[in-house]
């Protein structure tokens, strides 16, 4: 981790095992990081809702079956810009359902041209869905609605990469 | 009516006058599948207020976090209770802008029923 408050950059990278109290202990502590750092609480807690979203999908929707290695890599990065780019990278081939939903995901959040409005029509057809039937998908829809982010994922080689950029301005 | 304590959440419940019933939510709701845990607890709070002709209030202004799961949990809770008749309040703080965003968006399901509404803290 680094961090130079003269141009406020801050760079996160690490490779962390994929258990599920690690999202909280990530998700506090990039939050606890850069409240320390910028004084925007806002922003802060953003963030740390954004990296907190992507973690649960890897853990929930990454291929941890066939892998080698239960890691997965959280990066968070500012530079000297207002956006924060928070990505996540974990096990997925290309041909898994999780893959093409979460591009699909990606894709129809896009389609909307805000995205609350893709936010609000997702709730709607969580309320109008059977129970249970099928994973929600409403983090990815939040990060982008509440977050104020662009969303982007890259998979190849047997790993998915999550890319969320908070415009903090 | 027993409280609810699930890992980091903890949801206080309190009958008040008319009976209302008051949740006040605190701590962390991080759990991995949220709806495992509050969906039974749910249906016992609705159970019960329904047993009373009463109302529900869900108070978040102290809670630290929620998870996106948690979210579609109280979307079905919403339908639930308008389902059943029962009326459903739900107050937040308005100053932090997450609870602002979270919240406000479910307005999409105010209706003229009086059914569901949202509050300031």
């Amino acid at each position: 981790m680094s961090a130079n408050a003269d141009d406020l950059g801050f760079s996160i990278d690490m490779t962390v095992r994929n258990e599920w109290r690690n999202v909280d202990l990530l998700r506090t502590s990039v939050q606890n990081c850069f409240t320390a750092v910028f004084a925007d609480v806002d922003g802060c807690h953003a963030i740390a809702m954004v990296t907190g979203e992507l973690l649960e999908n890897a853990l929930k929707y990454g291929d941890w079956v066939s892998g080698d290695r239960a890691m997965f890599r959280l990066r968070v990065h500012r530079s000297s810009s207002s956006i924060v780019e928070v990505s996540v990278q974990n096990p997925l081939k290309e041909s898994d359902v999780n893959a093409m939903n979460l591009l699909k995901a990606i894709e129809e959040i896009s389609s909307y041209p805000k995205p609350e409005q893709a936010y609000r029509a997702r709730m709607l057809q969580i309320a109008q869905s059977e129970e249970d039937t099928s994973p929600s998908r409403l983090g990815l829809v939040r990060i982008a609605f509440e977050g104020n982010c662009r969303i982007a994922a890259k998979i190849e080689n047997g790993t998915v990469t999550v890319t969320a950029a908070l415009d903090l301005t | 009516m027993d409280n609810l304590h699930s890992g980091d959440l903890t949801i206080e419940v309190a009958e008040g006058p008319d009976a209302v019933f008051r949740c006040t939510w605190k701590g962390k709701s991080n759990e991995r599948n949220p709806p495992e845990i509050l969906k039974p607890w749910f249906e016992k709070l609705l159970a019960a207020a329904g047993a009373k002709l009463g109302s529900i209030e869900m108070h978040f202004d102290k809670i630290e976090h929620f998870n996106s799961s948690t979210i579609t949990a109280l979307i079905r809770l919403i339908q639930n209770c308008r389902k059943t008749n029962i009326k459903l309040v739900m107050v937040y703080d308005q100053t932090l802008k997450w609870q602002r965003l979270s919240f406000d968006a479910l307005r999409v399901f105010e209706k003229n029923d009086d059914l569901f509404h949202l509050r300031f803290a």
